[in-house]
C-alpha cells in the first residue's frame, strides 16, 4: 500500500516535471495579468481570486481590460466564451477516456484542463489508469500553482518589473509543442493535419482573427480526417 | 460586482472544460466523430505553436534574424531524431538564447 502511494507520487512529479517548461513559459503572462489588474484598480484579492477561481490565462487579461473599460456584463461573458471555446474541443477529445472516471477526478482534471494540460494528454494510455490520472494531476496542478504564483508576483512587484513578454519565454511553449507533435507524425493524414494547421493558423494570426486558433484547428482536423477517409477507401 | 463577474467568467471557463467529460451528457461519439477528434491534438498544438514562431505584431516574420525560426528548426530536427521532450526543448531554448544574443 505504501509502495503504491510512492508510485503515484512519482507519477505526479513526472507530470510536474514535463509541465515545467510550460509553467515557466507563462511567467511573463501571469505577471502581466497581476500587474495589469492592480493598475486597472482591482484589489489584490480580486486579482488573485481571478487566477485561483477561473484559471483562464488569456481570458483573464481580456476580461480585466473589459471590466476596467466598463463594458457590459454580456460583452465580458461573450468574449470569455469566444476565447475559451477551444476547451470544448479538448473535453470532447478526452471524453471517451475520462467520462467513466470517478466524479472527483473528472471535476479536478476538468478544472485543470488548459491548453498546456491538453498538450500533455496525447499518450496512448493517457487518463486510462490511476497512474496516468496522477500524472495529469501533477502536470495540471503544478501549472495551476505556477499561474497563481506568477499572478501573485505580478500583483506585488508588477510595478517594478519590466515587460517580460518580449523576452521570448514563449519559445519554450513552441519547443514543447514541437516535441509533442513531431514524433507523432507517422502517417500521411497526420502530416496533412499539421501542415494545414500551420498554414491556416499563421494566416489567421496575421489577419488578427479572434477565433483564428479554433478555426485553424477545425480546418486541419477536417483535412486530416478527409485524408484518412480517402486513404481507407483505396 | 467585480466578484460576481469573476465568478461568472469562471463558470463559463469551467463549463467549457468540463462539459464533455460528463458521462450523463446524452451524446454518443460514433466512429467517424472519434476519428475526426483523433486529429485534434496535432491540429490544435500546431495551431498554437506556429504563430508564436512566425508571427510578430500581426506580421509574418520569416527573416533569418528571427530567433524563433532558427531555434524552431533545431527543435524540429531534435524532436524528429531523438523523440525526446527534454532534448527538444533543451536544444531549442539553447539555440534561441545564443541566436538572440547576436
Amino acid at each position: 500500500m505504501k509502495k503504491n502511494k510512492q508510485v503515484y507520487r512519482f507519477a505526479a512529479y513526472k507530470g510536474a516535471l514535463d509541465m515545467l517548461p510550460l509553467s515557466l513559459a507563462v511567467l511573463p503572462w501571469g505577471i502581466l495579468f497581476g500587474s495589469l489588474a492592480v493598475q486597472r484598480g482591482f484589489s489584490w484579492l480580486e486579482a488573485q481570486a481571478f487566477s485561483a477561481i477561473a484559471f483562464g490565462g488569456a481570458v483573464q487579461i481580456v476580461a480585466i481590460e473589459l471590466i476596467a473599460d466598463d463594458a457590459s456584463l454580456w460583452t465580458i461573458l461573450f468574449s470569455a466564451l469566444v476565447i475559451t471555446s477551444r476547451h470544448f474541443l479538448y473535453g470532447l477529445t478526452l471524453r471517451e477516456r475520462l467520462k467513466k472516471q470517478p466524479l472527483r477526478w473528472r471535476l479536478s482534471l476538468g478544472f485543470l484542463l488548459t491548453d498546456e494540460l491538453f498538450a500533455l494528454s496525447g499518450h496512448r494510455h493517457a487518463y486510462k489508469n490511476r497512474l496516468r490520472l496522477y500524472y495529469a494531476l501533477g502536470a495540471g496542478g503544478s501549472f495551476y500553482i505556477a499561474w497563481n504564483l506568477w499572478t501573485f508576483i505580478g500583483i506585488v512587484a508588477g510595478a517594478y518589473l519590466p515587460d517580460l513578454t518580449d523576452l521570448g519565454l514563449d519559445f519554450a511553449i513552441a519547443a514543447t509543442f514541437i516535441a509533442l507533435v513531431v514524433p507523432n507524425i507517422k502517417t500521411l493524414p497526420v502530416l496533412i493535419t499539421v501542415v494545414v494547421a500551420g498554414i491556416a493558423s499563421v494566416t489567421f494570426a496575421t489577419l488578427g482573427l479572434e477565433l483564428g486558433l479554433i478555426m485553424a484547428g477545425l480546418l486541419a482536423m477536417t483535412a486530416g480526417f478527409s485524408a484518412n477517409l480517402w486513404k481507407r477507401s483505396r | 460586482m467585480t466578484y460576481i463577474t469573476i465568478l461568472l467568467v469562471a463558470v463559463i471557463i469551467f463549463t467549457s472544460r468540463y462539459l464533455f467529460l460528463e458521462g450523463k451528457l446524452p451524446i454518443r461519439l460514433g466512429t467517424n466523430a472519434r476519428d475526426f477528434l483523433s486529429f485534434s491534438g496535432p491540429a490544435v498544438l500546431t495551431a498554437i505553436c506556429m504563430p508564436i514562431i512566425f508571427v510578430k505584431d500581426d506580421q509574418l516574420n520569416i527573416a533569418i534574424s528571427n530567433p524563433y525560426l532558427g531555434a524552431a528548426i533545431v527543435s524540429i530536427v531534435a524532436a524528429w531524431k531523438t523523440g525526446n521532450i527534454y532534448w527538444t526543448v533543451g536544444l531549442g531554448v539553447l539555440v534561441f538564447i545564443v541566436y538572440g544574443s547576436f
